[in-house]
């Protein structure tokens, strides 16, 4: 009795969650809730204003009167395609943004429409809410750099958890073995993301998906954004070669096979034996 | 004084004509098995030869048996720190190839073979891989090769040999060899059962027979490294090791072990030592020279009250201590100290005894003419085609003394009996040979007898094994009665 009643709970319960799923209240979308302005927020702030001026990539005021509809839909669906097809607008705007190649966005059809439907009307105000958030001009000291370079290592934790810098990416010259390789080679990202305005943005929203899995629920603060553009500004002089860590990495494999050959020859006679030495041996012997 | 049993064995070397009909009878009983192919309980070795597996007995190699470190007893094979070094691969463990590698052959071959011009022949497929082999070595190579350059001339024990005596040895006209069969010699301070890190092999109370567990034994083959004597086997397919167990459910039974029973020249034979337990360590920490005096002084005499009063406190048997009494290991090891434990320097106090061999009689060229040498047919053992050091080495550790007592009584014994049978001896010379020897005319009689005249039963004093006694050492089984009924091999299955 109990088993069948329990069983019978369990069919209706599908079959409210797939009507529910047949009327769209569960879609994916609804589920979080997002509209144009939040996905604006989330995604494009780290590069684009709208009226704020250029930070990685252009002002976005105005953008649907320079550009078609249908070109800014194919653009924003895959920039990268669009840049390889050889567009010539997609070319200016890469050589613009100083070879940075603007990410994929997670977003579908429809929210890129509702995306660039907020381009237009935000584009007619006076001033924006997407304006871009207000800079600090304070100038950068050594003491900023230290704390930089203190939060890019991991010596000092970042406020709201996040992992350290340094697990990831690298900068030259920075720890014996430097930092991760899952990321990018960070010594160049102050000029390759638009100066202090630019990688300031960046930091506080960051546009890769993979920077916002890992800082979505843990957003830097604005003194550490501050800390670590000035540390990225005092590394720009330094060159990115990463010749070193390879030359490291092939003095370190010539180092192990070195070693297994010399350990070889030590036990060579680990694996003779006996009864095949000895015959050997008088065989030489004659 | 702790008084136990012991099944020990006599081998008499002189006896032994290399049929291997030892070796076949146990193979087919234990090891015709998937995994045991390569395994020989029993072998007979030719000597001077490396033995199986090659060069057993060199222990720089092996590293088996117990050695001596400040005063106290050590397995050359498990100090820790070595056994944590070589935890992945132990080199003084022989491979393979130091056994042979078990072979058969395609016989479809011969039947399936496309007509051609040439004969079919069945291809050697070895029995591990399945695959074809090119046949290196087996288990006995080197059989009856003695003098060859490379077995025989490459055996451990002519360490001691002058270059002089090892020329001597290998030329033409003294070329000798003689057998040696083995089997496991169940120790009184066995070296396997010491190393074994899962307590799986151990030493039967009421017999002495050293046994691995099956079930317990977890393949670590730490006993095949510390078996100075190499007679334990591991076993590839089941992942276990394994050895000779004396034919225990046979002897159970009453019957002889397989190999003692077939043995064609009668070399073999079995009985009930009395030993005093307390003694082992301090038996075991003597010096080379006093080890065999030592060891024999272990062993009791099985007349003596005292010693029957103590057995029987120990709960031996009185059937066990009447065939104790009986024994004919006794009679050659304690009382006419003619047998001699092998390799003692090992230190695991073998309880299987060898009579050393007599040399073949001793021949010379005269011109075109090859005849026996001038002291007639018997010559002096100094004389002999085996060197003394040779024998000293393999049952003297090193010590001739022992083995020259031995060998000069089975001298005296041959001429007092040529003496009594031909005649072409003088009585007064045979028995002062005998004198010599520390033999009256009764006791040559007597060994005379129990070798050459001896019966099945007279070689082989195999007591009741009482096995219920046994039982009830470890477990009273009025416990058994009450609580659970007889017991059961494993717990009872219930449906669930």
């Amino acid at each position: 009795m109990a088993a069948t009643r329990r069983l019978g709970t369990g069919w209706t319960g599908l079959g409210v969650w797939i009507a529910l799923l047949g009327l769209g209240i569960i879609g994916p979308g609804a589920a979080w809730g997002q509209d144009a302005a939040t996905d604006f927020r989330n995604n494009c702030m780290s590069c684009h204003t709208i009226g704020g001026g250029r930070l990685v990539g252009p002002d976005l005021k105005g953008v649907t009167s320079r550009q078609d509809r249908a070109w800014l839909l194919k653009f924003i669906t895959d920039p990268k395609a669009m840049i390889d097809s050889g567009d010539p607008e997609a070319q200016k705007l890469l050589k613009e943004s100083g070879g940075v190649i603007m990410p994929t966005l997670p977003l579908g059809k429809a929210r890129i429409e509702a995306l660039i439907d907020l381009l237009e009307s935000e584009s007619k105000l006076e001033r924006s809410k997407f304006a871009g958030q207000v800079v600090s001009n304070r100038p950068l000291g050594p003491e900023d750099i230290a704390a930089g370079e203190r939060i890019f290592t991991g010596r000092q934790a970042l406020s709201a958890g996040g992992a350290a810098c340094y697990s990831c990416h690298t900068v030259q010259g920075v720890g014996g073995l430097g930092g991760g390789a899952l990321g990018p080679d960070l010594t160049k990202v102050f000029e390759r993301l638009g100066g202090r305005k630019g990688l300031t943005a960046w930091l506080g929203s960051p546009a890769t998906a993979t920077m916002q899995a890992a800082f979505g629920t843990h957003p830097l603060e604005q003194g550490e954004i501050e800390s670590l553009v000035a540390y990225f500004q005092s590394q720009t002089q330094l060159a990115e070669t990463p010749q070193p860590r390879q030359l490291f990495l092939g003095l370190g494999l010539a180092g192990a096979c070195f070693a297994l050959w010399g350990l070889n020859s030590l036990w060579k006679r680990r694996l003779g034996g006996v009864r095949r030495a000895m015959v050997q041996k008088a065989a030489i012997k004659g | 004084m702790n008084v136990r049993s012991q099944i020990a064995m006599v081998f008499h070397l002189d006896k032994c004509i290399g049929c291997h009909t030892c070796s076949i009878a146990c193979k087919n009983i234990w090891t015709d098995r998937e995994g045991a192919e390569y395994m020989w309980w029993n072998n007979v070795e030719t000597k001077p030869g490396t033995g199986f597996p090659t060069r057993w007995e060199d222990q720089d190699t092996y590293r088996g048996g117990w050695e001596i470190k400040d005063g106290k007893l050590r397995l050359r094979s498990a100090n820790k720190g070595y056994v944590l070094g070589k935890i992945f691969h132990n080199p003084a463990q022989p491979s393979i190839d130091e056994y042979y590698e078990p072979w058969t052959y395609r016989y479809q071959d011969l039947f399936n073979a496309p007509e051609g011009s040439d004969q079919p022949i069945a291809r050697p497929v070895s029995k591990i891989t399945g695959k074809e082999i090119a046949i290196e070595a087996g288990p006995n190579w080197d059989d009856d090769l003695g003098g060859s350059p490379v077995y025989a001339e490459n055996d451990p024990n002519l360490d001691s040999l002058t270059e002089e005596q090892r020329e001597q040895l290998f030329a033409v006209e003294r070329l000798v060899m003689f057998y040696f069969p083995r089997i496991c010699n169940h120790c009184l301070n066995p070296s396997c059962v010491a190393a074994c890190p899962s307590g799986a092999i151990y030493k039967r109370g009421e017999d002495g027979i050293v046994l691995i567990d099956q079930t317990r034994c977890r393949g670590w083959r730490a006993c095949v490294s510390a078996c100075p004597y190499k007679k334990v086997f591991f076993n590839w397919k089941t992942g276990k090791s394994e050895k000779c167990l004396l034919c225990f459910p046979r002897l159970e039974t009453g019957q002889a072990p397989a190999c003692f029973h077939s043995c064609v020249g009668r070399i073999r034979y079995l009985g009930v030592l009395l030993y005093d337990a307390d003694r082992i360590e301090e038996v075991a920490l003597s010096s080379d020279e006093n080890l065999i005096e030592a060891h024999r002084s272990m062993i009791l005499d099985p007349h003596d009250p005292q010693v029957i009063r103590q057995a029987q406190s120990n709960g031996v048997h009185d059937s066990v201590i009447e065939a104790a009494q009986k024994s004919p290991v006794y009679q050659f090891v304690k009382v006419w100290k003619m047998a001699l434990p092998p390799h003692i320097e090992f230190r695991t106090l073998p309880m299987l005894f060898y009579v050393p061999p007599m040399s073949p009689v001793m021949s010379m060229r005269k011109g075109d003419v090859l005849t026996q040498s001038d002291q007639g047919l018997f010559h002096e053992i100094d004389n002999a085609r085996v060197p003394m050091q040779y024998l000293a080495k393999l049952f003297g550790a090193g010590h001739d003394a022992k083995v020259r007592y031995a060998l000069k009584k089975q001298m005296a014994i041959r001429s007092y009996r040529r003496a009594v049978t031909v005649g072409d001896i003088e009585p007064h010379i045979a028995n002062q040979m005998l004198r010599e020897a520390d033999c009256t005319p009764a006791e040559a009689e007597a060994i005379y007898k129990l070798t050459s005249l001896c019966t099945f039963e007279e070689r082989f004093v195999i007591p009741p094994m009482h096995r219920e006694e046994a039982l009830e050492m470890m477990e009273d089984p009025m416990d058994h009665k009450r609580e659970t009924g007889f017991g059961l091999v494993g717990k009872p299955q219930r449906g669930s």
